[in-house]
């Protein structure tokens, strides 16, 4: 059990800055997430985490103990990879008792640790088999046995569930959010998945370009995205964002006042969540149909507005759409995300 | 070696110097420094000096002087050359289209017995040059090879002729064999880049309705161009390299008749060793070798620079 | 349709079956003629070594009366040596080379390929020169060591390209596991580099088995000789003991026989794993 501090973290390889300056406390038993798109830096600042990447600059500790001239190892820390990393010429048993029996630990106690291990996972039966011999979510729970076995401080898994289809993700998803409560480590995920960090996290950071984007509880992230990056990347089907107009603290679309902002002033953009969309009979947002996707239970309405912004919104199940039917479409003004020309969110 | 093994504390901050690195990389490097790079650079410096007391005098290009103006060298380096681009044009015409032909008909799927034709296949290229040469020359020979018997049993025995011995057909028959045995190594090359092009690509075209023949030559053969110059290329080095062995075991170190066989490879073994009445002359063999450096220098420089650059940017 | 794709099947195999024949041909005649005595073989050289023609003779006088066994211990403890070498060290490069940045790291990569263009043969003048000097003339060491030289660059090639297709983390999982960068070589990367050392050491024994150039320049001492130098200079030696000549190369074909036969089906799989892509 252990907290995990970043302080001033940076990293560049040669000119180019991976990591700008990074800054985070992950409390005790904490699960965190951090998310972003491809190479954005959130797997660099887990390898520098783990040991596996130097820092060019700034602190790492863990349990309030400095680690980051540390060798892996010795950091208290296990790690799941995406691609497993298992061992291929070890069966599962020496696959989870090698960190073990490497450190020179007793044999009694490897063989309890693994047994243990194997019996949280449901691994009993696959002991003696190869990691060929194994499906991808088999491996990927040998890969999650490996890290228990080990009792770190601190868990990191680095997009673990990727190379999962679909269903299978789902699972062991939940699997993961299991574990964590029972065994209430402190962990850090990495994923490019938003709707992982959402199920998952209890905080998640958002990245971008090697800088923090958000820090927050999920919720807060989707009720208060801090800019267009966040309120983008959290949510899906994706926030559409609609040019708009403030004038004396009203944000007007098509010259409806559709939610009011003391400190906007002129050109804004106005962030709309597609679930937030309601059917209406006269605007403010009104164009044709140009796609209409029925999903069975609920159905997304891709609008085209006049100006040929396009607009999705979610919408329930009953309602049926065919492509060139006007339609009419508002919101309520609590659901009206407000972003300066800068894209930065602006306070109500 | 040095700037390397400092190199860790550039990058990183506070980390040790990474010796491992050095660990890894030395011993491999030493050998073939010493064993490999070293003497091909020291014998494109011998090549500068001539015989002296004791030490070898500097003369410059005076050894390439003498072997492309002296007939005596001119003539057998010409000739020797010209036998190599033979051999070589001969191997691309033969032994390359044999081998592509044979290795597009086993990546067939589910071609009942590849494994067994593949097996078979590379046999020959697993011998030594010294068995070649004899297998064949108890086939050939017109005192106690087995090929006029057998003619004579088809019917066919006034058209035997010593193959090996005559001018005009020694190294056709060299050619010849060498592709019998050698035909293994393209064959695995294609074979393998055939069987990496990926079986959708395929079917599309099969959709497209194009036949197994068109397939081959219009989605197979492009995809596997680079192989076809990185055959090229392999087949151009050994053939003024690698071909000494089979014909010096055949035809001996004179390449009869009459030279007629006589290689880069043999040239540079006589020069080097002496033959009959000539004496071996380091210089000169330094110089004979490094005549063969530059040839194979422009053959791979026009490859990579060339074939290989081109063949890449049409595989993307 | 059915039919005509019979009639193509059939085809197919006859191309390849006739090729299999010319293939192998050759290689029987030897075997066959092995086994017969001398009057055997010119009366009858198809003829096949049953009732009175058959003669064990002349593998008799190869492993007896000569030298043989000497050359056979020869070639293979250059061969063996030289091929250890090949795969450790060259492993050890590629290792490093796939592994670790470091400055100049392409440049190290592209000198030791070089090798694969230039034929280190070019340098035999200087390379003979060497030996001398360093007092190995005439020695096995000296075969295994140009040897090693020799087939390195290819092996550190085929090596990198497969290590490259490799997923680093399990090298970085093996380092969370406290591994030293040594072990994590011995223990994980050469279990790893398994499917591909069949290609290698196909590859690097064929040419150093069969090389001729080399023990003729180095070592062509009666102590030292190979048996491909042997077999060469038994050729020449007992042009009427067929049965001999023919025995002792049959006895020079048969270790690449099996080493080949053993490891033909890693040998298509390593190619195929994108080890030789062009």
């Amino acid at each position: 059990m252990a907290t995990l501090e970043l302080k001033g973290v940076k990293k560049s390889f040669g000119a180019v800055n991976v990591i700008h300056d990074m800054t985070l406390e992950v409390r005790d038993g904490e699960l965190i997430v951090f998310v972003g798109p491809s190479g954005c830096g959130k797997s660099t600042m887990l390898r520098m985490i783990a040991g596996l990447e130097t820092l060019t600059q700034g602190q790492i500790s863990i349990g309030g103990k400095r680690v980051d001239h540390l060798p892996p190892t010795d950091r208290g820390i296990a790690m799941v990879f995406q691609s497993y990393a298992l061992y291929p010429h070890k069966d599962v048993r020496g696959n989870l008792g090698f960190a073990l029996k490497h450190a020179g630990v007793d044999k009694k106690e490897i063989e309890e640790r693994v047994n243990n291990a194997s019996e949280i996972l449901g691994l009993s039966d696959l002991m003696t088999r190869k990691p060929r011999e194994l499906s991808g979510g088999q491996r990927q729970r040998v890969a999650i046995g490996r890290a228990i076995v080990r009792e770190p401080d601190v868990f990191l898994f680095d997009e673990p569930l990727s190379n999962l289809d679909a269903a299978l993700r789902v699972h062991m998803r939940v699997e993961i959010l299991k574990l964590h409560q029972r065994l209430g480590n402190t962990m850090v995920y990495v994923t490019h998945d938003q709707v992982e960090a959402m199920t998952l996290a209890d905080r998640i950071v958002v990245f971008k370009d090697g800088q923090v984007e958000q820090v927050g509880t999920p919720l807060e992230l989707y009720r208060k995205p801090a800019n267009k990056f966040v309120a983008g990347f959290i949510g899906s089907p994706a926030m559409n964002f609609v040019n708009a107009n403030a004038v004396d603290s009203a944000v007007m679309v098509a010259g409806t006042k559709l939610c009011s902002s003391k400190s906007a002033a002129g050109e804004v953009t106005l962030g709309v969540r597609p679930e937030h969309l309601i059917l209406t009979e006269d605007g403010p947002f009104s164009g044709v149909v140009s796609v209409f996707e029925h999903l069975g239970g609920e159905a997304f309405l891709h609008m085209t507005l006049p100006d040929g912004q396009l607009l999705v919104a979610k919408l329930d199940g009953e309602n049926s759409f065919s492509t060139g039917q006007p339609c009419s479409l508002g919101i309520r003004p609590e659901h009206c995300h407000v972003f300066n020309k800068e894209g930065y969110r602006i306070a109500e | 070696m040095r700037t390397l093994a400092k190199s860790g504390t550039e990058q990183t901050h506070r980390t040790p110097v990474r010796w491992y690195i050095l660990v890894f990389l030395a011993p491999a490097t030493l050998i073939y420094t010493v064993f490999a790079i070293y003497p091909i650079i020291e014998s494109l410096r011998l090549s500068l000096y001539q015989a002296g007391d004791g030490q070898g005098i500097f003369v410059g290009i005076a050894n390439y002087a003498k072997l492309f103006g002296e007939p005596l060298w001119a003539d057998q380096f010409w000739n020797a050359f010209k036998n190599n681009v033979l051999l070589f044009v001969m191997h691309m015409l033969i032994q390359n289209p044999i081998a592509l032909a044979l290795a597009a008909l086993l990546s067939i799927p589910n071609l009942k017995g590849a494994a067994a034709y593949r097996t078979i296949f590379f046999l020959p290229t697993l011998l030594s040059v010294v068995v070649v040469g004899f297998i064949w020359q108890l086939i050939l020979s017109p005192l106690w090879g087995i090929s006029p018997a057998f003619m004579n049993w088809l019917g066919v025995g006034s058209f035997f002729k010593p193959w090996l011995g005559l001018e005009s057909s020694a190294l056709i028959t060299i050619t010849l064999i060498s592709i019998w045995q050698y035909v293994g190594i393209p064959l695995m090359l294609f074979y393998a880049a055939l069987l990496n092009v990926p079986e959708e690509t395929i079917e599309a075209a099969r959709i497209d309705g194009l036949n197994g023949w068109w397939i081959f030559w219009k989605v197979k053969l492009p995809l596997i161009l680079p192989t076809l110059g990185l055959v090229g290329i392999l087949t151009y080095i050994g053939n003024f390299t690698a071909s000494f062995d089979l014909i010096y075991s055949i035809q001996g170190g004179l390449a009869g008749p009459d030279y007629s066989t006589d290689v880069m490879g043999t040239f540079l073994f006589r020069t080097f060793f002496g033959f009959q009445a000539q004496l071996g002359d380091v210089y000169m063999g330094a110089t004979v070798a490094s005549a063969l450096f530059f040839i194979i220098l422009v053959g791979v420089g026009l490859y990579l620079f060339g074939v290989q650059r081109r063949l890449q940017r049409y595989d993307s | 349709m059915l039919i005509k794709e019979r009639l193509s099947n059939a085809g197919i195999h006859t191309v390849l079956i006739a090729y299999s024949l010319l293939a192998l041909f050759p290689l029987a005649l030897i075997l066959i003629n092995s086994f017969k005595s001398r009057k055997a073989i010119f009366r009858e050289p198809m003829g096949l070594p049953i009732g009175d023609s058959f003669s064990g003779k002349g593998y008799a006088s190869v492993l007896s009366n000569s030298d043989f066994p000497l050359y056979f211990s020869n070639s293979l403890t250059v061969t063996c040596v030289s091929l250890v070498l090949i795969l450790l060290l060259g492993a050890m490069a590629a290792h490093a080379l796939s592994e670790y940045r470091f400055p100049g790291d392409t440049f190290i990569g592209i000198y030791l390929v070089l090798g694969i263009m230039v034929p280190i043969r070019l340098g035999t003048v200087a390379l003979l020169e060497l030996i001398v000097n360093l007092g190995l003339a005439n020695t096995l060491t000296a075969l295994i060591l140009v040897y090693t030289a020799q087939g390195l660059p290819i092996a550190i090639f085929i090596f990198t390209e497969f290590l490259r297709s490799v997923s680093r983390e399990i090298k970085d999982s093996a380092r969370i596991d406290g591994l030293s960068e040594y072990r994590i070589f011995f223990e994980v990367v050469i279990p790893l580099v398994r499917p591909v050392i069949a290609t290698v050491a196909v590859f690097s024994m064929i040419p150093i088995w069969n090389d001729l150039w080399f023990p003729l320049i180095l070592s062509p001492g009666e102590e030292t000789r190979t048996v491909t130098l042997g077999v060469q200079q038994f050729i020449g030696q007992y042009t009427v003991n067929w049965g001999a000549v023919l025995a002792s190369l049959s006895v020079a074909i048969v270790p690449v026989l099996v080493m080949y036969i053993i490891f033909s089906k890693q040998l298509i799989r390593g190619i195929t794993a994108g080890a030789v892509k062009g």
